[in-house]
């Protein structure tokens, strides 16, 4: 009866140390091409399929709203394209006021799948596993926007579900704070020009928090949610990381 | 004396007159006399009512003698003065309801009007009659016109099945009661009581027996009130608030009559039976209350969870009454009386709400209407004071009588039989659980009617009843509350029904010793305030009886119990005004910004999607199964054998004791039928075999003699 107690005592903490330190145990993070380590004159940018690397100065630039770590920008190019394995992509948007001092330590999201393929919804749930654990941060989930203090959007906003998406909305008591996640909320992704889509999320409702990834690992969501609640002062990315493997992070986004 | 000819005058001639005007009036007028000759005989009642509680004695009016059968009379005692003052407290409201609220077109269909005068005059008669004749003569119209009134709706069956099972009770009524009058040598109720004490063991037991499931038929008890839901949902719902108000107590009228006067009261069997029937009944009334999705079914079913906790507590006082326990007796027969008298009240005031809402949404399923408290907000408050009531919450009148029984049920703590014991433990658990289960009954019963939004067209579409009909419910209403707030007047005037029974006044034997006026510890100014029940506390401040029901348990658990209902209105009231205070201040500065309900996000939002009241009931259906045993059928259209179309899930519950005796009894039958149809078999030769047999055997047996 009480084995599974012993077990967890022996463990110990196995929580990531993130926000406290930076967290690189292996295929924590897809990565993505880092435009910072110059991204190649000969870089086929053609071959990326969601135009997310544009022409820009001879060489390429990327926009981060759109990369899907496909990695066909990177097979077969030498110099390969570096790469970039940290997960801290969020963006703040918008110039809401921040959540008062009250919710920032303890808040209520409600996820809403607003057409998503089952990605983004899956790392949204690992986070409350016991590796990413977000009550530990003070995040919980609600099912009903009644009690919600952020939204969480995933997915392009698919036609169907733009009703559900606003009627969600209004039914939010203020102070309310949105957050986008994954590249298809952010931009439209691969569905952009799809049949069942019209326009991106920004457009429908505003947007303080855009999370980009496809889909964002979950500390990308963490730190839009610590971003998002206006606690960016807790991450503390260059504290003493927690020892790893080297982690490359190609294998989790290996076409 | 010409007082009594004034009454019975009004009583008898009141309802002949106003039925004959009814039958002949139409419109306005006919409503009119059949309210006011309806109010005339119930008023006459309560008089005479009021005058029996509070005589010394029976008073026996004799009236004429019929030949063959012997004198017929009249007597009002203690008990039938109760009684009266019940039938007259549920019947003014009533009559005045039924002709605020029968349509012309109904009146001209069934003659509703003569036949809810004359089933008056039948109850008062069937309380009144001191003799078996008059009385069984009584019963017997009592029971055809609730045959007929069961009859005036579409379906014929429920009519048929009440006075079927009807005509078993008063079968066996009849033979219990000849049975007595050749012990006694006497058809006259005086005769059979002064003879009761020398009733041998085995006619006590077959007396009560028969008379216990006589009765039981018209009181709901298990096993034969399965003709009641079906009864109840037949008959017209203007006259229903007073059938259900009147006529289910005289079943419980014959059980106190026969149990209290007609037999020794030294046995413990009898009290012991009604204890564990009446437990077992309000147990299976309430479940099948619960998931109940028509709202008279509903009702009825809870009628008969009512009566099954008057039988318990009245069986409880039988058991003391054998074991010597006089005080306690008295305590737990008050508690009967008082919910007899409650039930009374509130089920007609609750049958009042049914039928208004019948009337207005055109429905009687739950499933079909919410949401109607915007459209019928007065008929809603009082429908909730009635659920409030029938729940037993305070401070309301189900309260105080479900606190006396449940207390008195207690006391079983000083039986000296562990055997007793035992029983009062089930038999109180169960009557516990009837209660839990009564809350969820009723929560469900007022939310699924009145909160929420309308379920169907037809409840969108319901307005607000007459006023007449609404200030018909508001009275009852008022006495729902009345006696809920101050039993202390009411219990005193019980105490003198049963006290020359229990040979103990329940009210001054269960003051706590140390206050008792004969003590001469405390000042006499002082202990004079707790001679009663009621105890007097605070006649200084309130300028009435005593504000407090107190008493104690015996030698072994004195322990003193106390309840104020009053003070505990006072402090309800306070408490809930302070919290409104409280809230408004802290909210004072807020901000309220309204939006539309969520609901999911669904792009139509349609009614059926909230929560239906069959929804409401399926937790109670689930913990309950074993005794609800559902039939469940799946029916699955597929196309090809692999393409699910559809999966219709049907869903049959049969009443367990239709389940457990009465299929199994008709199976009995029929197939004791099958046998003897054999000899039918048509062909003329076998005939005359049978005939010739039977000569045979005639000329065999007239030889003999
Ligand atoms: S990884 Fe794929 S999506 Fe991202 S930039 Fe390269 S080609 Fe484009």
């Amino acid at each position: 009866m009480s084995g599974w107690i012993i077990k967890g005592l022996k463990s110990g903490v196995v929580s990531t140390h993130y926000p406290d330190g930076g967290e690189n145990a292996q295929g924590v993070s897809p990565g993505l091409p880092s435009p910072a380590g110059g991204v190649g004159v000969d870089t086929p940018i053609g071959r990326c399929p969601t135009s997310a690397l544009k022409a820009k100065d001879g060489g390429a630039a990327l926009d981060k709203f759109r990369c899907v770590h496909c990695h066909r920008c990177d097979r077969n190019v030498e110099p390969t394209i570096p790469w970039d394995s940290s997960y801290e992509w969020a963006e703040k948007r918008g110039k809401t006021p921040e959540l008062p001092k009250a919710f920032q330590r303890s808040t209520h999201i409600r996820v809403l799948d607003a057409g998503d393929c089952g990605a983004c919804l899956n790392e949204m749930k690992l986070l409350n596993n016991p590796f990413y654990n977000m009550h530990r941060l003070g995040f919980f989930i609600t099912p009903t926007p009644r009690q919600a203090d952020l939204l969480v959007v995933l997915g392009p906003v698919a036609d169907h579900m733009k009703t559900a998406l606003l009627k969600a909305y209004e039914a939010m008591p203020a102070p309310k704070k949105v957050m986008s996640v994954g590249t298809c909320s952010a931009t439209g992704g691969v569905f952009e020009d799809g049949f069942m889509t019209s326009t991106k999320l920004e457009d429908i409702i505003p947007v303080d928090v855009v999370v980009p990834g496809c889909p964002p690992p979950p500390l990308a969501i963490l730190h839009g949610l610590l971003l998002v609640t206006g606690r960016e002062d807790e991450i503390r990315s260059d504290a003493t990381a927690r020892p790893a493997a080297d982690s490359s992070g190609k294998e989790a986004g290996d076409a | 004396m010409p007082n009594d000819t004034i009454i019975f005058a009004s009583i008898f001639g009141g309802c002949a007159l106003g039925a004959l005007l009814a039958t002949v009036l139409k419109g306005k007028a006919m409503r009119v006399a059949w309210a006011g000759f309806g109010c005339l005989a119930s008023i006459a009642m309560l008089a005479l009512g009021v005058g029996g509680v509070f005589a010394e004695s029976a008073r026996h009016i004799p009236l004429w003698t019929v030949p063959h059968v012997g004198p017929v009379s009249f007597s009002v005692d203690h008990l039938s003065g109760f009684f009266l003052i019940v039938t007259a407290l549920v019947a003014i409201p009533a009559m005045i309801f039924a002709a605020a609220t029968t349509s012309d077109e109904k009146a001209r269909k069934t003659p509703l009007a003569p036949l809810s005068l004359v089933l008056l005059a039948s109850v008062a008669l069937v309380i009144l009659a001191a003799d078996v004749f008059l009385f069984i003569v009584a019963w017997e119209v009592m029971s055809i016109l609730i045959y007929l009134l069961a009859c005036g709706g579409p379906k014929e069956r429920p009519g048929y099945l009440m006075l079927a099972v009807g005509e078993t009770g008063t079968l066996a009524v009849l033979v219990a009661l000849l049975l007595l009058g050749s012990h006694a040598g006497s058809l006259s109720f005086q005769a059979i009581q002064a003879s009761s004490a020398g009733l041998s063991a085995t006619l006590v037991e077959v007396v009560f027996a028969l008379t216990f499931l006589g009765f039981g038929v018209k009181a709901g008890l298990i096993p034969l009130n399965f003709w009641l839901p079906e009864a109840y949902t037949a008959i017209p719902s203007p006259i229903m608030p007073f059938v259900a108000g009147a006529t289910l107590n005289l079943g419980l009228y014959g059980i106190m009559r026969s149990n209290m006067y007609f037999l020794p009261t030294t046995f413990a069997g009898p009290g012991v039976c009604m204890l564990l029937v009446g437990a077992v009944t309000a147990l299976i009334g309430i479940l099948y209350a619960t998931i109940a999705d028509d709202f008279k079914t509903l009702l009825a079913h809870s009628s008969i969870e009512n009566a099954g906790i008057i039988t318990t507590a009245f069986g409880a006082g039988m058991i003391f009454l054998s074991a010597g326990h006089k005080a306690a007796a008295a305590m737990a027969l008050i508690a009967a009386l008082y919910h007899l008298l409650n039930h009374s009240i509130f089920k007609t005031l609750l049958f009042m709400g049914a039928g208004t809402l019948e009337r207005s949404a055109n429905t009687r399923s739950l499933d079909e209407m919410g949401g109607l408290l915007k459209r019928m907000p007065w008929t809603g408050l009082f429908v909730l004071v009635g659920a409030l009531s029938i729940s037993a919450m305070p401070p309301f009148n189900g309260f105080v009588s479900e606190w006396l029984t449940i207390e008195s049920l207690l006391r079983s703590v000083e039986l000296s039989s562990m055997g007793l014991k035992m029983v009062f433990v089930a038999a109180g658990a169960a009557i516990m659980l009837t209660a839990g289960l009564a809350v969820t009954c009723f929560v469900r019963a007022f939310a699924m009617s009145f909160l929420g939004i309308s379920r169907s067209e037809k409840a969108a579409n319901a307005s607000e009843t007459n006023r007449a009909a609404l200030s018909t419910m508001a009275a009852v209403a008022v006495i729902c509350f009345v006696l809920g707030v101050v039993p202390t007047f009411a219990i005193p005037a019980l105490d003198r029904v049963v006290a020359p029974v229990a040979g103990a006044s329940g009210s001054t034997a269960l003051v706590p010793t140390f206050f008792h006026p004969d003590t001469d510890k405390l000042p006499k100014k002082f202990t004079a305030e707790f001679h009663d029940l009621g105890a007097q506390i605070g006649k200084d401040a309130i300028p009435a009886r005593g504000m407090v029901v107190m008493h104690r348990g015996g030698k072994k658990n004195p322990v003193v119990f106390a309840m104020s209902t009053p003070y505990m209105f006072v402090m309800l009231v306070v408490l809930l005004a302070a919290l409104v205070l409280i809230v408004r201040l802290a909210t004072k500065n807020r901000k309220v910004s309204r939006r539309p309900r969520w609901d999911g996000g669904v792009r139509r939002f349609l009614p059926e999607m909230t929560y239906t009241a069959t929804g409401f009931a399926q937790p109670v259906r689930v913990l309950f199964e074993a005794i609800f045993r559902p039939k469940v059928s799946d029916r699955r259209e597929s196309i090809a054998q692999h393409f699910r179309m559809s999966i219709q899930r049907k869903r049959e519950e049969i009443h367990l004791i239709d389940r457990l005796i009465l299929y199994p009894l008709a199976k009995a039958t029929k197939a004791v039928a099958a046998v003897f149809a054999k000899m039918h078999n048509g062909r003329i030769n076998a005939y005359a075999v049978y005939a010739l047999l039977a000569l045979i055997i005639f000329l065999a047996i007239a030889a003999a003699l």
